[in-house]
């Protein structure tokens, strides 16, 4: 019992931490980023690397968000900003990065399946039940990183304005807001926050090309029904990654791992602004 | 299909002609296609399946070739599924002509890729150790079937460790489901009780839910049977970090990638026709000529890619019986011939399957596994009792 | 002004022309291709069928989808679980065939249903096709031992035919289905799936069940692609769940934008290209040539939205130096037949409201609004801004709008229904912005507005366009009749103002609603539009509602004028009753207070 809390939580703060970016993307410039799945990738790789050169493995997440922030930068400025008019063409575009995306990482890293170094192993004791420290340890990332968030968006200039843009995008224009850096930094920051996910990620599992692609879906439909809010987000992670848990445990993982797509679409058709307020 | 090709070749193209040209100059090679995971689930053994081919194939041309042709290895990518082997088995049969595929794979690409053999009608000599069962005009097999290899871990874990009740994981495939029936048949034979079995798609990384039920069911003892590679690694990796302490039997793990999990590999129990222990001067010397040629790139042989450089020397063996590298007289050839390789005397007499020496091991802490047992040409079983 | 009839046969001759040219080619291809080619031709060809679904959806329809794949797979497995499960036997065969083609319309329908209903976000049909290929995929998992799960099933007995026969049969189905898509794509239908692209709504208010439009075209596409996936399946003797996956599914997007979507040309090329390019690099450069996709695909969307074919097609017309443009297909204006007006005849109002009203939350925008108006009336509706106008024509015109209260069209109650069903009732809503299709010709939108009245046909374009005397007269005063073959994003403001009026007029409505149809149109324009506008309540008995600011122009027109004032009605009377009014000049002037105060 005490154990399907834990995946359940667990399980939730992946999902959160693997989501946290597409959601900022998506709030401030309303566009689903297919990228992200490259991102996070990137992130799994650069794990790969820090493992290889031998160092600390904690130090896979500094590197990883770097390189994500800096990819991120670069691909904002030269392909999402000309798609700005065009919503559902920045969803291709940014799915065909993602190609582009895993095919350079293929021809730098080898197409195969390969494993990192997880910076704590084993088990511990909690609530009665021996469990994975790593997926402890992953709880406390994902709360970290809402307080992060949390505490950027209220408590800084950038936040404020990032704010002010998702709220309502010409109306700050209007004030003075330059949206065009709150769209560059949105979007630098989320692709880090992805490549940051996919270093927290790859730990529990190993790193491929298209490790990104599973988890694109999961995380792209968590954000449509977050709306643009880090608290539904908290909200829809652990309703349906707990739901995706429950099912996987009574009924079958396969179903399990249909419960967030199905669960979401349908969350949608019913109340398209999903866990968010009107 | 040359001779089509060439009655064409006007309209073909000029690159054809020249293709055409360039390879009546040489003497014309005998072409073995190996269609092999390089990416998705098998890409971690895959690479040294692809050295063991290039050892076998280096050492035959050193010596003449086979009938006076050199031999030239055609490698594909199948993506270690249906879909992606297709496209291998296509390419190699219908675009490369191979004369013979050789080669390790997911039972999903084997069987996506057989009926393709079955049209290009060209030996397929599979090297892979699988769920068994598998017949075709035009298929050998040198590894091991669950018949094979099941009994020992069974048996050890019953006997000598006492234990009753068992936990069946798998991925959710040929190979996977067909391991864990012969497996579940077994153990109630042998009076154990089975308290679960699950299984997860072939290239599922998460066992979260699984590892849940296997630890809410407290087994005395796990068998598990994935994809090899990536699925087997997170699946170790996921209950080392959940703690499950039960007896660990793992029936798709081989040695490089056990020595790949590192201190999460320790303890487990495997059967294998191969490990690098093995005390015999062939082993020795295949040993030391795979670290010759790939040195520091060496990825450690083991109980897939050992087989695959046995059957290349199978299909040597048996092209020289038959004077041909025709099908008809090359298949006729295969059951008859065999070859002393790091496994031993290996020949494909039963029923298209090979008898084979078997060992029970555990993995130490070091990747290196500890021959507990060993069980001299254990038979296949009736796997074509309508092929001979 | 040419006659049409002549333009449209050379384009039907010009296709039949070519798509003889084209079969002769596939008849001749396997006689001087080698096997390995002819092999991947084949299901280079079925994808190819599949593309052009995806073209129709998405480059003329503007639905994009990923779920194609969805039903390609359905088809595949009917016919591997079939011939695995059940044996192969013609029987069988085809009971196979017709059961996954049903399921996949089946499914198509669901879709549809999921994804067009009122009121769902336009990109909730990207979503749910998103999802579609992954639950079938997992399903497909699910089946165990049935379905293969992730091996999929392979070898089963399937129909024994050569390459070269399996060629020619998806070559055939290729040139057919592109023939017959071609040939759609031009009909009057097929302007269609333009308008809904461009402007659902306006299709929306012409009457148009677009939800329906859209489910049936999903529905069909289904069929075609479980059709091709069933081929597959039959072909290869291999079926997997990647054939149903997300993966194939965006791949069919990429190959489509590439070719240049809306140009079914292209994206066949696309997929035929790209399949067979990638079938010979895969050996030596799998990364590399998929890199380069990639990169094309990622560059063609941000640079060359419309794709590559149309750039070389464009280059190679000008090596000719034929004009690019084709000519406009351009018909005659006709008369429309008689028909007896609804309604007509019958003493009840045309329109009545009752205790009708809007709130947004807390906020109330229209309250207990008591209306009725006879035919023949021209009720000009006024207010300051915010006094609930706009929402009240809303309201009128879509069952879905009013929080309260009822509203009667002719003698029907809308209750719930939905914009296109309250046309069927009568009305006819002008928008105040002129909301019209940009890139259709102006022939092609007044055709459009008949849409309602006269089925479009599937594989023609009209010779005529008939519109009904209103309509036809405002065509002519503002000139726009010399204007049938031009793009009406190339028209002017007032054009396209008069345009919408004339596409409203078209729809043979029996209660007008309009909104501004003066505003920013010059003096003559305004003077034009209002003869009009009397003439049509006085000779046709048309009820008019009419939201204006001019106080001037409602003077000279109006037959009754109605003051809505923070969502209620504070006056209701003639025109000098109510135009002279203190209290409707207090309105204007903004005095706010007194008049809540004499209003309450």
């Amino acid at each position: 019992m005490s154990a399907q809390f834990l995946d359940i939580v667990t399980t939730a703060a992946i999902f959160y931490i693997v989501a946290a970016g597409l959601l900022i993307i998506f709030g401030v410039m309303k566009i689903i980023n297919f990228a992200h799945g490259g991102f996070l990738t990137i992130g799994g790789y650069a794990a790969l690397v820090v493992t290889e050169l031998g160092l600390n493995p904690w130090l896979a997440l500094p590197f990883a968000a770097l390189a994500g922030l800096v990819i991120g930068a670069l691909v904002e400025h030269f392909v999402v900003r000309p798609l700005y008019a065009r919503p559902l063409d920045a969803i291709l575009a940014t799915w065909g990065l993602g190609i582009v995306i895993g095919q350079l990482i293929t021809i730098a890293f080898g197409r195969e399946v390969q494993f990192v170094q997880s910076p704590v192993q084993g088990a511990t004791a909690v609530l009665g039940e021996s469990y994975s420290q790593y997926r402890l340890i992953l709880v406390l990332g994902a709360v970290l990183l809402a307080a992060a968030l949390a505490a950027i968006l209220q408590g800084t200039r950038l936040g404020l304005m990032t704010r002010a843009v998702i709220m309502n995008e010409s109306l700050a224009r209007g004030l003075g807001i330059n949206s065009g850096l709150v769209r560059f930094a949105s979007f630098s920051v989320g692709s880090a926050l992805a490549s940051l996910a996919g270093a927290l990620i790859t730990p529990l599992s190993s790193v491929d090309p298209n490790m990104g692609v599973p988890w694109l879906v999961n995380a792209f439909m968590l954000v449509l029904v977050s709306g643009t809010s880090l608290v539904s987000l908290g909200i829809a992670t652990l309703v349906l990654g707990g739901a995706q848990v429950l099912i996987s445990a009574y009924w079958s993982p396969i179903l399990g791992s249909l419960t967030i797509v199905v669960l979401a679409a349908v969350i949608l058709r019913i109340r398209p602004q999903g866990f968010a307020r009107e | 299909m040359n001779v089509k090709l060439g009655g064409c070749a006007g309209v073909v193209g000029l690159g054809a002609i020249l293709a055409l040209a360039a390879s009546a100059l040489a003497a014309d090679p005998i072409r073995i296609g190996v269609p092999v995971g390089l990416s998705g689930a098998n890409s971690v053994v895959a690479p040294s399946v692809v050295q063991s081919a290039q050892l076998a194939v280096d050492e035959i041309n050193a010596k003449g070739g086979i009938l006076g042709r050199p031999l030239q290895l055609e490698v594909a990518d199948d993506g270690s599924g249906a879909a992606g082997a297709q496209k291998a088995f296509d390419s190699l049969i219908f675009q490369k002509k191979a004369n013979a595929l050789i080669s390790m794979e997911t039972s999903a690409a084997r069987n996506a890729g057989l009926p393709i053999v079955a049209r290009g009608k060209v030996p397929f000599i599979y090297t892979s150790f699988y769920e068994g069962r598998s017949c075709s005009p035009y298929l050998y097999v040198d590894a091991w079937v669950p018949d094979q290899q099941v009994a020992p871990i069974v048996d050890y874990f019953m006997q000598k460790k006492g234990a009753k009740t068992f936990f069946l994981v798998g991925s959710d495939y040929a190979f996977g489901r067909g391991m864990l029936d012969f497996t579940r048949q077994y153990i109630q034979k042998e009076g154990g009780k089975i308290l679960g079995e699950e299984y997860a798609p072939m290239d599922a990384t998460d066992w979260t839910a699984i590892i849940s039920k296997v630890r809410a069911a407290n087994p005395d003892a796990l068998v598990t049977s994935t994809a090899g590679g990536a699925p087997n690694v997170t699946l170790t990796k996921q209950l080392r970090g959940a703690g499950i302490k039960a007896l660990y039997g793992n029936l798709a793990v081989d040695e490089g990638t056990a020595k790949g999990m590192g201190t999460d590999a320790e303890g487990i129990y495997i059967s294998a026709s191969y490990l690098t222990s093995i005390d015999s001067p062939k082993n020795k010397e295949f040993l030391a000529a795979m670290k010759k040629k790939f040195g520091a790139e060496l990825k450690t042989p083991n109980d897939l890619s050992v087989p695959e450089y046995e059957g290349v020397y199978l299909y040597k063996a048996a092209v020289e019986k038959a004077k041909s590298t025709d099908t008809a007289p090359v298949i006729k050839a295969l059951a008859e011939v065999s070859f002393e390789g790091p496994r031993g005397v290996i020949q494909m007499s039963k029923q298209r399957h090979a008898p084979l020496t078997m060992y029970l091991g555990q993995v130490q802490g070091d990747g290196s596994v500890k021959v507990l047992e060993s069980f001299k040409n254990v038979d296949p079983g009736d796997q074509c009792p309508n092929l001979k | 002004m040419s006659k049409a009839v002549p333009a449209v046969a050379p384009e039907l001759r010009k296709v039949l022309g070519l798509a003889i040219v084209a079969l002769a080619a596939v008849g001749v291809a396997p006689f001087v291709l080698d096997i390995y080619t002819v092999n991947i031709l084949v299901r280079s060809l079925l994808y190819a069928c599949v593309a052009l679904t995806v073209d129709i959806l998405w480059g003329y329809t503007g639905i994009l989808t990923f779920g194609q794949s969805a039903f390609f797979g359905i088809g595949a497995y009917a016919c591997g679980l079939a011939f695995t499960h059940l044996g192969l036997s013609p029987g069988i065969a085809v009971l196979a065939f017709v059961g996954g083609l049903a399921i996949a319309a089946a499914t198509a329908a669901l879709v549809g249903w999921l994804a067009f209903g009122y009121g769902v976000s336009p990109i909730y049909v990207s979503v749910v096709t998103l999802v579609l290929p992954i639950v079938v995929t997992q399903v497909l998992f699910s089946g165990g031992t049935f379905t293969g799960s992730s091996s999929g099933l392979s070898g089963f007995d399937t129909v024994d035919l050569e390459v070269e026969t399996w060629f020619w049969i998806a070559g055939a189905a290729l040139v057919v289905l592109t023939a017959a898509a071609w040939v759609f794509v031009r009909s009057d239908a097929g302007r269609l799936l333009v308008a809904i692209r461009e402007n659902e709504q306006r299709c929306e208010y012409l009457g148009i069940n677009t939800a329906l439009l859209k489910t049936l075209l999903l529905v069909v596409a289904a069929l075609v692609a479980a059709a091709a996936g069933y081929a597959y399946a039959a072909y290869t003797d291999v079926i997997a769940p990647e054939l149903a996956g997300f993966v194939f599914g965006t791949e069919l997007v990429i190959w489509v934008a590439l070719g240049g979507r809306g140009t079914l040309i292209g994206p066949v090329t696309g997929t035929i290209v790209i399949d067979l390019v990638s079938a010979y690099l895969s050996g030596s450069l799998p990364f590399v040539w998929k890199l380069v996709i990639g990169l094309a695909f990622v560059l063609v969307i941000v640079v060359l939205p419309q794709g590559i074919v149309p750039v070389i097609r464009g280059a190679w017309q000008r090596i000719l130096g034929r004009s690019g443009a084709r000519a406009a297909h351009v018909p005659a204006l006709e008369p429309a037949p008689l028909r007896a007006l609804q309604g007509e005849g019958g003493t009840g109002p045309a329109v009545a409201l009752s205790g009708l009203s809007r709130r947004y939350g807390s906020l109330r925008v229209l309250e207990g609004i008591d209306l009725s108006a006879k035919p023949g009336e021209l009720l000009s509706l006024v207010g300051p801004n915010g006094a609930g106008k706009t929402t009240l024509i809303r309201c009128i015109a879509d069952g879905h709008e009013r929080s309260a209260g009822r509203v009667v069209v002719q003698g029907h109650d809308i209750g719930r229904r939905p914009p296109q069903r309250c046309v069927a009732f009568g009305i006819g809503r002008k928008f105040q912005t002129a909301n019209v299709f940009e890139t259709l010709t102006v022939a092609e939108c007044l055709h459009l507005a008949r849409a309602r009245l006269e089925r479009p046909s599937l594989w023609r374009r009209d010779a005529a366009v008939r519109l009904p005397e209103p309509a036809h007269q405002v065509v002519v005063a503002t000139g726009l009749d010399r204007q049938l073959g031009t793009a009406v994003k190339h028209l002017s403001h007032g054009m396209k103002q008069a345009l919408e009026l004339a596409m409203v007029l078209a729809l043979e409505p029996s209660v007008l609603l309009l909104d501004e149809p003066t505003a920013g149109l010059t003096k003559p324009e305004r003077t034009l539009i209002g003869g009009i506008l009397t003439a049509l309540a006085r000779k046709h008995a048309l009820c008019i509602l009419l939201v204006e600011h001019d106080l001037d122009f409602v003077r000279e027109i109006s037959s009754r004028v109605v003051v809505l004032h923070q969502g209620r009605i504070v006056l209701d009377g003639t025109v000098s009753e109510v135009v002279d009014s203190a209290l409707v000049r207090t309105i204007y002037a903004g005095e706010e207070h007194a008049v809540a105060g004499a209003a309450s």
